[in-house]
């Protein structure tokens, strides 16, 4: 159509756009400037064919928003931003042909570009209805429901009625070129505008859409909308760590101040994720803190930061010696918030926009632990008992491989040429419960016969839980210890009955060089099933029996293992599997364990592993059977399933079980 | 300014099982982690708060021992404490601990002595008493706070059910119980200064040991037998069987 601007339109709508987008991008350098105040994260580079799936997949495609429960809500969304990438472009093309007074970009005339913005545009409208009822009728728990909103809501609206109101104008006043196509909407609308108003219409339809797109360009990043700019960055810049691997720190006997000391101390990375937070409060209606009661909600963690750069960030740009606020000290609950985290990556799982909050609360922590000693005292014990005994609960690091004794189960000081090393972690080895999941694996993997040996006294403990404590420095001095060991056996393949050992063995030694193959065992029964390497007989009394599945985290959402537990525990004559719904799969509720919280007391609230146990029998009467046992795959998980149903007083209806138990009972030696 | 002198002995850590050396009177040093006595940690923890709220405050720590008590010294520095003394000296008895300290306090000028109540390996609990009658200072036993008062130090006195609140004008041996503060974490900003201070050796020689104590017979405990689970019968049959094995068998009805 040719725009209503010849003359000095033109030059008013230029200066619009100026005055619209410079405010804009003067907004967004001030931001990008603030953001560079973190320090250098040379991890953020590299790898570009990943970044550039990422972009098309997490970005373009949008994937992470369809995820259960969001699904409707997910695809409204996509909607719009689909949507506005073709509203965008329309929006162009009217500034170039208003500025240059009739030319248009290449195939902005074309029936196809017609028909596909006028379609997505009343599919926009549609979804802005689904959003505003969404807020207005059963707002979600966490998500920030607030005017500026509905604001920007409102004005996406008002930005296609104009775009609608101009197209009917337009061909109603017979703007539409020779050649161009007429665009659907204007078709079907253009006969009911009258014609003394048709030029009006046009003019205020066109001036409408420009302009309150130009006012939305200057006042986007001044609003959480600012997601619309930085999702791009901020997946293309998602770390390509293992999520299950925390960032290592690097010479850190040089180090002057250990973790977030300061808002410098943060990367450029995690300043960019609080841009990018769009309030959407996914990851805090899936906290198991939160749900429990616990002062921690794993959006403040990030907007609580975005606002003290926001706040101090001037201040440390303008006097390099700055230091500001310390992020841990930001509030006074502040370091209990940080305390309550499990690090069971429920957050990072279903934020859309890929922020890492855990990396941001291990930070913090790290400065509370390292640089001011001021982890709770519980988690101090832990730490002094990891130092002085090798483990966290502080017991004889010389009865380590007891409770191997009589079982014929080798050391590698015995045998040095064993093919597997099994790395059997302080839980097995000197938890009474967990031997006998210890005892369980070692005798499958005799009856399957395979070589394998453990360290008994020479093993120490992996250093997960210190340095999910934030303490990074034991946490490599006890990773050099097992990796020389390793180093002195010539190890190659480990196995680990426990999924934390399993994780920082896996993803966490590679930081310091050391490299295995490393299964968890319940891959590894689940290779030795299929390959029929094992048989599994009926059970002693030939009765079925139901078992529930808990997803450990550091199985599951820290490493993607879903399926294998699942398989062996399908394997198993007699047993129906139950699902925890809608608490499973990468939805797994945490045992309330992880991130050294099993050493932690947890006086506030319900406790993680209540709020577990009664999900599990939730569950059971959804599908009008209660399991008989819970199965899972990771010590921790085993204890505090095992307290939660004692403080219950069901520990004779439902057992707490490791799947490993369950197939030793069965195997034929 | 106050300074503070804190005793500490370096003992097999709670967390290692003890055995018995073949001759029968020491233990096997194999295999043991040694660290601080655990009220001589509560001690270096009491005196560090007092620094925390005191800053100017010196608190120097010191142990009579080998090579290896350095270890302790400097787990102590990374606590926190300011300076760290060794005084050479092994096989030495309580006494004789007690009179190799007396001259580097006497050096020292300390304004308290603070020591751990007992030690976990011997529990004699002798050092600290016998530190203060060799300087001719007073001695307070069980201490679990302290505090700065209009003249000297006010200091908490754990009693049966309660506590005394005493005071010093001047300077003093404290022997320290367990309080409801845990000994600090060390940071690393700590444990790194504490791996680059020096630690200063003086010798004990000229130190007599009036008293010679000698062990004659170490053995560990016996390993306890196992439980009984009563498994037949109702509950009175339980209460029944129950009494009989406790008279019969137990001999404690």
């Amino acid at each position: 159509m040719t725009p209503p601007t010849i003359g000095i339109g033109q030059a008013v709508l230029a200066l619009l756009a100026a005055i619209g987008f410079g405010a804009g991008l003067w907004r967004l350098i001030h931001l990008f400037r603030l953001m560079r105040i973190g320090r250098a994260d040379p991890e953020r580079w590299g790898r570009l064919p990943q970044r550039i799936v990422d972009e098309l997949v997490l970005y373009l495609a949008q994937r992470k928003l369809f995820k259960r429960p969001y699904s409707i809500r997910g695809i409204a969304h996509a909607l719009i931003f689909w949507g506005f990438l073709v509203i965008v472009a329309a929006t162009t093309e009217l500034l170039v042909s208003g500025i240059s007074g009739g030319w248009h970009l290449p195939g902005a005339t074309s029936g196809a570009f017609a028909w596909m913005l006028d379609a997505l545009s009343l599919l926009v409208l549609v979804s802005i209805a689904i959003a505003s009822a969404r807020r207005l009728l059963f707002a979600p728990p966490h998500m920030h429901v607030a005017g500026q909103g509905y604001a920007i809501l409102a004005l996406i609206a008002v930005l296609i009625v104009a775009l609608f109101a101009m197209e009917a104008g337009g061909v109603a006043a017979g703007r539409v070129e020779p050649g161009a196509a007429v665009p659907p909407i204007g078709a079907a609308l253009g006969p009911l505008v009258p014609a003394s108003v048709a030029l009006t219409l046009f003019a205020v339809g066109f001036w409408g859409h420009l302009g309150s797109t130009l006012f939305f360009a200057a006042w986007l990043p001044r609003t959480k909308h600012l997601h619309i700019v930085t999702t791009l960055p901020n997946v293309f810049f998602r770390s390509p760590r293992p999520r299950g691997a925390l960032r290592p720190i690097e010479g850190l006997e040089q180090q002057e101040t250990f973790g977030a000391a300061t808002l410098r101390d943060l990367s450029w990375k995690q300043h960019l994720d609080g841009y990018t937070c769009t309030e959407c409060g996914r990851c805090s209606d899936n906290c198991p803190a939160l749900a429990t009661g616990k002062p921690l909600d794993p959006q403040k963690i990030v907007l609580d930061l975005r606002d003290l750069l926001l706040k101090e960030g001037d201040a440390l740009l303008h006097d390099p010696k700055a230091t500001g606020t310390a992020p841990a000290h930001q509030l006074a609950t502040k370091p209990d918030e940080l305390w309550a985290c499990t690090t069971c990556a429920a957050c990072v799982e279903q934020c859309p926009v890929t922020i890492e909050h855990i990396d941001k609360i291990v930070d913090m922590r790290r400065y509370l632990t390292m640089q001011e000693s001021a982890a709770p005292p519980e988690a101090q014990r832990a730490m002094t008992n990891i130092e002085r005994a090798g483990n966290p609960w502080g017991e004889a690091a010389s009865t380590r491989g007891e409770w191997a004794q009589g079982l014929g189960v080798p050391t590698l000081a015995e045998k040095p040429d064993a093919e597997y090393l099994y790395f059997v972690g302080c839980a097995a080895s000197f938890d009474r419960r967990n031997q006998r999941v210890a005892k369980a694996l070692a005798t499958i993997l005799q009856a399957a016969k395979i070589s394998f040996a453990i360290l008994a006294t020479e093993e120490t403990c992996n250093g997960d839980p210190a340095r999910r404590m934030g303490n990074e420095y034991l946490w490599q001095l006890q990773a050099q210890q097992n990796i020389e060991t390793f180093g002195r056996y010539n190890v190659r393949k480990i196995i680990a009955s426990c999924p934390h050992c399993f994780n920082t063995i896996a993803n966490e030694y590679p930081q310091l060089g050391g490299a295995y193959e490393v299964v968890h065992a319940l891959q590894l029964v689940e290779d030795l099933i299929s390959e029929k390497k094992i048989a599994l007989g009926p059970s002693s009394t030939g009765a079925a029996e139901t078992v529930a599945y808990h997803d450990p985290c550091y199985l599951g959402r820290h490493n993607g293992i879903y399926e294998d537990p699942r398989a062996v525990l399908d394997a198993i004559d007699g047993v129906t599997r139950m699902e925890i719904a809608p608490h499973h799969r990468e939805r797994g509720f945490c045992c309330g364990a992880g991130g050294g919280r099993m050493w932690m007391e947890e006086k506030v609230g319900q406790r993680v592993n209540h709020r577990r146990v009664e999900q599990i029998l939730a569950a059971g009467d959804a599908r009008g059977e209660r399991p008989a046992k819970v199965a899972s795959g990771c010590p921790f998980c085993l204890i505090m399933l095992d307290e939660g149903v004692g403080a219950k007083g069901i520990q004779e209806e439902l057992k707490p079980v490791d799947v490993l138990e369950l197939v030793a009972s069965r195997v034929k030696g | 300014m106050a300074r503070f002198l804190v005793c500490i002995k370096q003992v097999p850590d709670s967390t290692t099982r003890v055995k018995v050396a073949p001759d029968g009177r020491s233990i096997l040093t194999d295999g043991v982690t040694w660290s601080i006595s655990p009220y001589d940690e509560y001690a270096i923890e009491l005196a560090l708060e007092h620094k925390d709220q005191a800053p100017d405050t010196i608190v120097s720590v010191i142990t009579v021992g080998g090579a290896r008590t350095k270890d302790a010294l400097r787990q102590a520095l990374a606590m926190g404490c300011d300076d760290a003394t060794l005084v050479a000296g092994e096989g030495l008895g309580p006494l004789g601990i007690a009179s190799a300290l007396k001259s580097s306090v006497e050096e020292l000028k300390p304004d308290l002595v603070l020591c751990g109540k007992q030690a976990s390996d011997d529990d004699q609990g002798f050092v600290g008493p016998a530190l203060a009658e060799a300087l001719g200072w007073p001695h307070l036993a069980q201490i679990t706070k302290l505090a700065s008062a209009a003249s000297g130090f006010e200091f908490w006195k754990e009693t049966e059910g309660g506590h005394e609140v005493w005071t010093a004008s001047g300077a003093a041996v404290l022997t320290v119980q367990k309080s409801a503060k845990e000994p600090r974490y060390p940071s690393l900003p700590g444990i790194m200064k504490a791996k680059k201070k020096e630690i200063p050796e003086r010798s004990a020689a000229d130190v007599g040991d009036p008293v010679k104590i000698e062990i004659v017979k170490l053995e560990p405990p016996a390993a306890r037998g196992g439980g009984k689970i009563l498994k037949d019968g109702d509950t009175k049959a339980f209460a029944q069987q129950l009494a009989t094995l406790l008279r019969d068998e137990a001999k404690v009805l």
